[in-house]
């Protein structure tokens, strides 16, 4: 039993910072629906820089710098050009899905490295997702810098007069975004689950995507939301350990997404969202053009 | 930026003509495909070269042109599927999923009447194969309907929604076919139960009748959005949903409509591929790979700018580069997944494209420097 909380912590970890990252998105007014897509790049030429210099650093610097490039892109689209962002993230997605299933496919198989060390059982990485959370809430709610991401992300043209510089903030905001989600999908492909195949995510991100939703874009709910979703993923992979002999280990697999669909639908009712509906930042999805 | 005498300038557009739309899209392709030249170079092919053996398979080849044209059948039923609720201004990526329920909704017909046990078949093949067809687009209806639905009574984000829904029909085919699930192949290989020979589809010149199917359907969309009144109402609700309202457009309906729409187009491309092209006949172990596929209808879509008509030759190029990707990278010995990347790679030319829908670059005489440098524009 304990080998199945200490996975679903772990599973939980990559939700954590795949989503963290989208959360800081989002309160800049940036929607990043490519998030599977930056996490596949990540994971993969992660994947790549470990196994060809066997240094699992290395591995991790790389996934973290191409999320953060990926990030960057999708900012300059969607912040210079002004490009819709959810074709943006769509580009992100399906580049990242395409991209990388050419460009792994040599590497397919394990990663042939001896394990990450883990402490009290969890891998490092647990930890320090829970700190980035506390560091993001932090970060967002008392800080200037966070006012500034904030106020962008609600009213930018209001930002912009008041002497913040929306692109430069938005722009920061999408590359740290970037690297969290590089660093997420090479947490899933150097440590959660060290095998390279093609596609190998099958919906991580955008579970992530759906958990900012759910969230109401507080870094803690987020934390929760993972901690449930990871448990959730878990028991999807290993039915047995926990009700053996219900329901094919098929059909297991698309519990998450249910109850994503479940969740969500209970978030846009009508009840839901005159209550809680006033957390989500004001300028989302909306390009900025300064006049 | 400065050349010479004049100025670069990027000014906002005021509408964008069809012409201008379809220029930009041909360049965004053909920019693609030179960026996409550096792949081949990467892998130590002259491009030029791999890009000739991919068009000579892909339609100058008595092997690949059959190929390219049910790849096309398939693309253009999957653009189509894209394109109607892209022009009620939902974006509907669930075409996998879609064309998941389509499959199998299809093969519960040949299910319902004895198929998986017996190989012969005693119901005409006038009556089954039409059935067949209904199930499938009611079966890639029904998958749409949950997205439209929700979308349209709850507003609930219609990308995560189908994109839940794709992961959802994907495992939910595995469940029917593999391990002991109902469509299980008796021999049990992972796969479906093969199609009886009496339900093949009917051939003309070794292409499927679906080809018909599918130039039909495009036309038919494209006079729906043309001439009629429900084609109206879709691109009124497309430009604003609130406005449409005041106009007396039900905004619950519409989005139900474009995806019960769209979803049964990709229902049927899921009977193409499953039941319809030669040699196929079940659903595959590696039906995911026919899902993935879907996705070439969202860079359809977006290049011919939801026009059902220029969907045509677009999903007859894209049908043919992925074929021909496919088959040159072994003839080339490079590795798996040529045609994936470049999905990716035209996907993301297209997004830096979306730029030029809103802005173009004039040029402009400063008027200062004309003089000294004699040089008039």
């Amino acid at each position: 039993m304990w080998e199945f909380t200490a996975r679903s912590l772990e599973a939980s970890t990559i939700f954590t910072f795949a989503a963290l990252g989208e959360l800081i998105d989002q309160r800049s007014g940036i929607l990043n629906v490519g998030i599977e897509g930056v996490m596949l790049f990540g994971a993969t030429f992660g994947f790549i820089a470990a196994q060809s210099t066997g240094s699992y650093w290395l591995g991790f610097l790389v996934g973290i710098t191409i999320g953060g490039l990926l990030g960057g892109l999708h900012g300059f689209f969607s912040i210079t050009l002004g490009v819709d962002q959810v074709v943006s993230g769509m580009g992100i997605w399906i580049l990242g899905f395409g991209l990388t299933t050419y460009i792994g496919n040599p590497y397919t198989g394990p990663l042939g490295l001896p394990r990450i060390p883990t402490i009290l059982g969890l891998s490092p990485f647990f930890y320090l997702g829970i700190v980035l959370v506390v560091v993001t809430w932090f970060v967002l709610s008392k800080t200037s810098l966070g006012l500034r991401i904030r106020s962008v992300g609600e009213n930018p043209s209001v930002a912009e007069v008041s002497g913040v510089s929306v692109a430069k903030t938005r722009y920061l905001c999408v590359t740290v975004a970037g690297m969290l989600m590089g660093l997420a999908g090479a947490i899933y492909s150097l440590d959660y689950n060290p095998v390279w195949n093609y596609n190998f995510l099958m919906g991580w991100g955008f579970i992530a995507l759906a958990l900012v939703f759910f969230s109401m874009w507080n870094p803690f709910i987020l934390l929760g939301g993972s901690l449930l979703y990871g448990t959730l993923w878990q028991l999807s992979l290993n039915p047995q350990l926990v009700l053996p002999g219900f329901m094919s280990r098929y059909l297991w697999r698309t519990v998450p997404f249910v109850t994503t669909l479940g969740v969500l639908l209970v978030m846009s009712t009508k009840w839901f969202r005159t209550r809680w509906g006033a957390a989500k930042p004001e300028a989302l999805g909306t390009p900025y053009v300064k006049e | 930026m400065r050349i010479g005498g004049s100025e670069l300038k990027l000014e906002k557009r005021p509408a964008l003509t069809g012409w201008n739309a379809a220029l930009i899209s041909v360049l965004a392709i053909i920019l693609a495909l030179v960026l996409f030249s550096l792949i081949f170079i990467l892998a130590g092919i002259n491009p030029l070269v791999a890009y000739q053996e991919i068009f000579s398979i892909a339609f100058a080849n008595a092997f690949g042109l059959p190929l390219t044209i049910n790849r096309f059948v398939f693309l253009v039923l999957c653009t189509c599927a894209f394109i109607i609720p892209f022009r009620a201004g939902l974006w509907n990526i669930g075409m996998t999923g879609q064309l998941y329920g389509g499959a199998l909704g299809s093969f519960a017909i040949l299910f319902a009447f004895g198929a998986k046990q017996a190989n012969s078949f005693s119901l005409s093949p006038v009556i089954l194969i039409p059935l067949m067809l209904v199930a499938a687009a009611l079966g890639g209806a029904a998958v749409g309907a949950i997205a439209g639905f929700l979308k349209g009574r709850f507003d609930v984000n219609e990308i995560v929604v189908t994109m839940m829904l794709n992961f959802i029909m994907f495992w939910l085919v595995a469940f029917m076919i593999k391990e002991g699930g109902p469509f299980m192949n008796p021999g049990g290989r992972g796969e479906s139960f093969e199609l009886p020979a009496s339900a093949y589809a009917p051939l003309f010149m070794g292409i499927p009748f679906t080809v018909f199917l599918a130039l039909g359907l495009a036309l038919l969309l494209y006079f729906m959005f043309a001439r009629t009144k429900i084609g109206f109402q879709i691109k009124a609700y497309g430009h604003s949903p609130a406005a449409a309202r005041y106009a007396g457009i039900s905004a619950t309906k519409i989005p139900l409509l474009v995806f019960v729409l769209g979803g049964a187009l990709a229902g049927l491309a899921g009977y193409h591929y499953f039941a319809a092209v030669p040699g196929v006949y079940k659903i595959a172990r590696n039906y995911g790979f026919f899902g993935d596929l879907a996705f070439y209808g969202i860079i359809c879509g977006l290049i011919s700018l939801g026009n059902p008509l220029a969907a045509i030759p677009v999903a007859l190029l894209f049908g043919g580069l992925s074929i021909g990707g496919r088959f040159a990278q072994g003839k080339l010995g490079m590795g798996f997944g040529v045609d994936y990347a470049l999905l990716g790679v035209l996907m993301i030319t297209l997004v830096a494209f979306q730029f030029f829908h809103r802005y173009k670059i004039v040029r402009e005489n400063t008027g200062e420097n004309t003089a000294d440098v004699g040089v008039h524009r």
